[in-house]
C-alpha cells in the first residue's frame, strides 16, 4: 500500500532519513514514535510528497509518486493529511472547508459534496457548525472539522501528523475517539503521536524513529514490554512518565 | 480677500475646475485598475519563486520603484506616441504596479505555508491554491496598504500635470493664477 525503498532527505547539510525501508499495509494501523527532530514529519510527509526524498523511491497504491511526472494530485486524492496545526481554510466556512477538495479536485457536485460533507461532520459531532468559520472553534472542534475534510476525499490512506499535540489536555480524548473509531473500518492509518494509550488500543505496529532511521519496530505490546534498545527504553519511559 | 473667494467661485470657473476632476479620477481610475491587474500578476509570478518569472518580476519591480514618478511621467511623454494624458496615465499605472506588486507579495508571504500544505496534501494544483486558498486570503491583509497606495494615485495625478494635462491641481493653480491670487 505504501512502500519506501532506501529513502534519504537531506536538509542542506541535515541528514533527516536515513536508508529508510518501510512498507505499510493496505489496511493497517501504524503508529510512529520518536524524539523531537527525529524526522516522524518528514517520514510522513514523504509518503504524500508534501516532502520529497532526495533518494529513493516511495510507491502508494503501486503508483512511484517519485518518478517524474508522476500523477501526484491523483494519488494525493486518495492520500489524506491531518496536520498538527489543523490548517483549515480560514476564509471558508466549516462546511466549505469540507467540500472544496471533493469539488473542486474531484469534480463532485456540489449538493453530493455537500450531503456527504454533513454525514461527516455529523460523525465527528460537529454537523450543527457547519456554517461556523474555523475561528470560532476550539481547537479539539478545528481538529475534528480537519478529520471531516479529510474523510470527505473518502481517501484509502489516512496521514496523521501529531494531530493532538497542539490541543489543550481536555480536548485531546475527543479527537482521539473520532479517530478510534476511524480505525474499526479497513482504511490504513499512519500516526505520528505520543499518546501510547491510542497505540495501545489501535496500532497493529509501532515504529521508534531516531536519528532519521527506523531503530525498532514490533506491536504495541512490545514497547511496554520489552524495549530492545536503550534509547528507546529512555524515550518510553519519558512520555509514559 | 472675500471677492477673491467669490470670482473663484464663478460659473465658468467651477466648470474649468470640474473638467480637471473628471481628469483625475480618469488618470487614477485608469491607473488604479490596470495597476491592481498587472501588480498582482507580478506579485504573485515573484512569489512563485519561478526560476524565469519571479526574476523577470524582481527586475520589473526594482526597477520602476527605484526611479522618480515625475522622471516616469516625463520620459515617457518624449518617447511615446500618445496623448500626454495617456503616456502619464500610462507611466503612473507601470509605477504603481510595481508596489503593487510588492504589497500582494508580502501579503502573500503573510499567508502560513500549513494553507499550501493542506491544500497541496488535497490535491490541489498550484494554481488551485493560490486562487482559491491564498490569494483571497493574501487580498484580505492587502486591503491597509493598498487602499493607501491608491490614494497616493490621486494625489500623484497631479504629476502629469508638468506634461501639460491639466487636471484638478493644474486647473486650480490656472485660476489662481488668473486671479492674481494669494491664497
Ligand atoms: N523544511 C526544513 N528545512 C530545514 N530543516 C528541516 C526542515 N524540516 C525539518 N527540518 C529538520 O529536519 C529534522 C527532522 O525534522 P522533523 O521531520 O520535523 O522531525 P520530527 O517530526 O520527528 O520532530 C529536524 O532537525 C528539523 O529541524
Ligand atoms: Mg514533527
Amino acid at each position: 500500500m505504501i512502500q519506501l525503498i532506501n529513502v534519504n532527505k537531506h536538509f542542506g547539510p541535515l541528514h533527516v532519513l536515513v536508508d529508510v525501508d518501510l512498507t505499510v499495509k493496505s489496511g493497517e494501523k501504524l503508529v510512529v514514535i520518536g524524539p523531537s527532530g527525529s524526522g516522524k514529519s518528514t517520514l510522513i510527509r514523504c509518503m504524500n510528497l508534501l516532502e520529497r526524498p532526495t533518494s529513493g523511491t516511495v510507491i502508494v497504491d503501486g503508483v512511484d509518486i517519485t518518478a517524474p511526472g508522476a500523477p501526484l494530485t491523483k494519488v494525493r486524492q486518495s492520500v489524506a493529511m491531518v496536520f498538527q496545526q489543523f490548517n483549515l481554510y480560514p476564509h471558508k466556512t466549516v462546511l466549505e472547508n469540507v467540500t472544496m477538495a471533493p469539488i473542486l479536485v474531484k469534480g463532485i457536485p456540489r449538493e453530493e459534496a455537500e450531503a456527504s460533507g454533513l454525514e461527516f461532520l455529523d460523525r465527528v459531532g460537529l454537523k450543527h457548525k457547519a456554517n461556523a468559520y474555523p475561528s470560532q472553534l476550539s481547537g479539539g472542534q478545528q481538529q475534528r472539522v480537519a478529520i471531516a475534510r479529510a474523510l470527505n476525499m473518502r481517501p484509502k490512506i489516512m496521514l496523521f501528523d501529531e494531530p493532538t499535540s497542539a490541543l489543550d489536555p481536555e480536548m485531546v480524548q475527543e479527537v482521539l475517539d473520532v479517530m478510534i473509531g476511524l480505525s474499526q473500518e479497513g482504511i490504513t492509518m499512519v500516526v505520528v503521536t505520543h499518546e501510547m494509550g491510542f497505540a495501545r488500543e489501535v496500532a497493529d505496529r509501532v515504529i521508534f524513529m531516531d536519528g532519521g532511521q527506523i531503530l525498532e519496530e514490533g506491536p504495541p505490546e512490545h514497547f511496554f514490554e520489552a524495549p530492545r534498545h536503550e534509547r528507546t527504553r529512555l524515550f518510553l519511559s519519558r512520555i509514559l512518565r | 480677500m472675500m471677492e477673491e473667494l467669490a470670482a473663484l467661485a464663478q460659473w465658468h470657473n467651477v466648470r474649468f475646475m470640474a473638467e480637471g476632476l473628471w481628469i483625475t479620477l480618469r488618470i487614477s481610475g485608469l491607473t488604479i485598475a490596470f495597476s491592481f491587474i498587472l501588480g498582482t500578476l507580478l506579485g504573485v509570478m515573484r512569489y512563485s519563486g519561478h526560476w524565469l518569472l519571479a526574476r523577470i518580476a524582481a527586475v520589473y519591480i526594482e526597477s520602476f520603484r527605484a526611479s522618480p514618478l515625475i522622471l516616469l511621467i516625463l520620459l515617457f511623454r518624449f518617447t511615446m506616441p500618445l496623448k500626454p494624458v495617456n503616456s502619464g496615465t500610462l507611466a503612473m499605472t507601470l509605477f504603481t504596479a510595481a508596489i503593487v506588486g510588492e504589497i500582494v507579495r508580502g501579503g502573500l508571504n503573510s499567508v502560513d505555508k500549513g494553507q499550501w500544505e493542506a491544500a497541496r496534501s488535497q490535491g490541489f494544483t498550484w494554481w488551485q491554491t493560490m486562487q482559491h486558498i491564498v490569494l483571497p486570503q493574501a487580498l484580505r491583509k492587502m486591503i491597509p496598504p493598498l487602499t493607501g497606495q491608491f490614494i497616493t494615485v490621486v494625489k500623484d495625478t497631479s504629476y502629469v500635470w508638468v506634461v501639460g494635462v491639466q487636471e484638478l491641481t493644474g486647473k486650480g493653480v490656472i485660476i489662481l493664477g488668473q486671479h492674481g491670487s494669494t491664497l
